[in-house]
């Protein structure tokens, strides 16, 4: 068992999303096959924190535990304060809709819709608040997607963009409800360097804008080398931690 | 919010989803065409029914039972009283009774069938006062309507037993046949038959009688039992012809076997005069029990073919209800093509904050998008065809050269059609809840889908 992830370098700051002693088991077959051996983490505001291990580690599991997609066999995910897999399934659901930004690699977004209406999509999605102002949120999501460049492309549908052009638009929607976490699965892996570098630069930009706290998966020592903190994944624990000098 | 959102943009952006609204429009519309036709024929059917009828019959037990009081013979007192009703329009006697028509004389001749039709020759003899028949029943119409067998008509159909110009007088009395006896006999205007028939003597024999009559001409009421078989004849002939004394004002013989009666309001008032006359008319000591059904609406009359076409109408609606089902099955077939094809969008969805109510709910309102649809389609066509079906059926027959609608074969010229507001507003909710339910299964499926699965799929 390790505790390699909860005391970090001795940082303060308010834990905003912990795991807890997080095991987790797939059935097989017959067999059930445990995957996280108890996995734990503290992730606090502002703080960028990479996560790297080899492929099949179990790091995407860790991940959609952290970001209440995937229930954990054992252990407690704690997010906003509150143990989120002992919550009810509805405010399990708005937690993870008002405090929680994804980033995946494929950037899932919905062929359906164009570039604003997937931005806006988390804010139709969230309940109770404020009523949903139609006309407000669209100029929300046009001007994040001003900022990043794609005021050009507002009414397009992922079709018909370009691999890094949807992989900004998947980030402005997880940025639209301002979420206290950002949690990113190779965010690049898909994209060729250069692009991959630009939507990165781009993230981590509004992750420091914002003060967001980042959670991110990636192969890449360079990358890793543009966070605060890396962990690394092994056998379905959190092995070791390095700090690293905060890039500027 | 989401919801209605998203299941309106899938519907718009996928062509397939428009397989299912255009099969609840073909359903709904087609049931709300065929049943307001169905509805228009019944209405047609029921007046036939009602046809050689009218509002009530009174029809009092003429046979004194032991000890029990004689009723009048004449018609006249109960006439005279139910006339006196202001909710009374009309009234008339009829004497009915039964005979055989009789061509030769030999018994081999009443024994064979007419190789024609096959028919025997057995007729039902009803003796009516012209004047007040044609006020209270439909007999009118069934003078005026134009034979279907090639059949004469009478020559005035306000005045039928009188003997038609041009014809030598003689000295049969003159009579009215349906347009299938007359067919069936080779009956035409002035023809004479010979009727026989038995009845019973005073001292309790049987006595029997033949006379010849002439066909003034024929009528058609539509109903066939009437067409094949009745003979109207004037009141006091068949009296005549049955021995009956002529014991009243100007010698004529006045018996009757039935009153049957014209209302100024059936619908309002029908039950309300037939309770009142059953009570009134025993008091007055025209008929012999007040709780004995002397007293009868037409609908009493015909209560099992009225009932039959109720039945008819709702075994057409179940059946026809399976178009709705085979509609919803492709609301069903579609939705689980999409969910399908669309659990990364599931997947999404729970990431960015959906639970899995909202799921549900969001692949029910696709189902009830193809509803709404449907039903606003299916509502619009299905009235506006069912309204306008003697235009279309015309441009149809124009069309194709054939006329699909032969109005010759019933008593009336259009293709009657009633459109019922409730009836339409029973389909378009009976295809909402059946769509809405076969959405219910793949809907679940939706909501029940492992988010991380979904998303795992690229
Ligand atoms: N639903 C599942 N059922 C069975 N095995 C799974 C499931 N999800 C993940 N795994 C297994 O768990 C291990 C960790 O997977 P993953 O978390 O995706 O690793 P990583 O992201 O570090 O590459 C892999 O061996 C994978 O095959
Ligand atoms: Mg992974």
């Amino acid at each position: 068992m390790s505790t390699a992830g909860l005391d970090p370098t001795g940082a303060t700051g308010e834990v905003v999303l912990a795991a807890r002693e997080v095991r987790k088991s797939f059935a097989i077959g017959e067999r059930s096959l445990e995957i996280l051996h108890g996995a734990d983490l503290a992730l606090r505001a502002s703080e960028r924190l990479c996560l790297m291990g080899a492929s099949g580690a179990g790091k995407s599991t860790f991940l959609h535990i952290l970001g209440l997609l995937e229930q954990p066999t054992e252990g407690r995910v704690i997010l906003a304060g509150e143990d989120a897999w002992s919550l009810p399934a509805r405010r399990r659901a708005d937690l993870r809709n008002r405090h929680i930004g994804f980033v995946f690699q494929f950037y899932h977004l919905l062929p359906e819709l164009d570039a604003v209406e997937n931005v806006v999509l988390p804010g139709m999605i969230a309940r109770g608040g404020p009523r949903f102002d139609r006309s407000a949120a669209r100029e929300r999501a046009e001007n994040l997607l001003d900022r990043f460049g794609l005021s050009e492309r507002l009414t397009h549908r992922p079709g018909q963009l370009s691999g890094g052009e949807r992989q900004r638009v998947a980030i402005a929607r997880a940025l639209f409800l301002d979420p206290q976490v950002l949690i990113a699965d190779e965010p690049t892996g898909n994209l060729d360097t250069q692009t991959g570098e630009r939507g990165l630069d781009l993230l981590l930009a509004e992750q420091e804008l914002r003060g967001l706290a980042l959670l991110l998966v990636t192969h890449d020592e360079r990358i890793a080398a543009r966070c605060e903190r890396t962990l690394t994944m092994e056998d379905g624990l959190i092995q070791a931690d390095s700090a690293h000098p905060v890039p500027h | 919010m989401y919801r209605t959102f998203l299941s309106w943009r899938y519907i718009v952006a996928r062509r397939t989803n428009w397989i299912g609204v255009v099969g609840i429009t073909v359903g709904v519309g087609a049931l709300i065409l065929i049943l307001s036709i169905m509805a228009g024929f019944l209405a047609e059917s029921r007046k036939t029914l009602r046809g050689s009828l009218s509002d009530l019959i009174i029809e009092p037990f003429m046979i004194a039972r032991h000890g029990g009081s004689t009723l009048p013979e004449s018609p006249a007192p109960l006439l005279e009283y139910v006339r006196a009703d202001p909710r009374v329009a009309a009234a008339s006697a009829h004497l009915t009774w039964g005979g055989m028509i009789v061509h030769g004389n030999k018994l081999d001749d009443l024994i064979r069938q007419n190789p024609r039709t096959h028919e025997d020759g057995f007729v039902q003899l009803i003796g009516v006062d012209a004047t007040d028949e044609l006020a209270t029943t439909d007999l009118g119409l069934a003078l005026r309507r134009p034979s279907r067998l090639g059949t004469t008509l009478v020559d005035d159909p306000e005045d039928p037993f009188a003997p038609p110009p041009g014809t030598a007088p003689g000295p049969y009395a003159w009579i009215v046949v349906g347009e299938q006896l007359a067919y069936t006999h080779s009956l035409r205007r002035g023809s004479e038959i010979n009727v026989v028939t038995v009845m019973p003597d005073d001292d309790g024999r049987v006595r029997d009688a033949n006379r010849k009559f002439r066909v003034a001409g024929t009528f058609r009421s539509g109903e066939n039992e009437v067409d094949k078989a009745r003979i109207y004849i004037d009141r006091a002939e068949l009296a005549d012809f049955l021995g009956h004394r002529p014991e009243h004002i100007g010698g004529r013989a006045d018996h009757f076997s039935q009153v049957l009666v014209r209302l100024v309001d059936y619908p309002r008032d029908g039950l309300q005069v037939k309770a009142d006359l059953a009570r009134d008319l025993f008091e007055a000591g025209l008929v012999r029990d007040p709780d004995a059904g002397e007293v009868k609406t037409w609908e009493d009359h015909r209560q099992n073919l009225l009932g039959a076409i109720e039945n008819e109408k709702t075994l057409l609606g179940i059946m026809l209800s399976l178009v709705l089902i085979v509609a919803g099955f492709t609301v069903f077939a579609i939705l689980s093509m999409l969910v399908t094809e669309k659990r990364r969008d599931i997947g999404i969805l729970t990431a960015l904050g959906a639970t899995p109510a909202g799921i549900m709910g969001l692949y029910l309102m696709i189902g009830f998008w193809d509803a709404l649809l449907g039903c606003i389609g299916g509502g619009v066509i299905g009235v506006v065809a069912a309204i306008n079906i003697d235009p279309i059926e015309q441009a149809l027959s124009r069309a194709f050269g054939y006329q699909i609608f032969n109005r010759e074969v019933y008593l009336f010229d259009h293709i009657p059609s009633v459109v019922d507001p409730g009836g339409v507003a029973m389909i378009i909710t009976g295809a909402f809840v059946c769509t809405l339910l076969f959405a219910a299964y793949p809907a679940w499926r939706a909501a029940r889908l492992h988010p991380i699965d979904a998303l795992r799929y690229e």
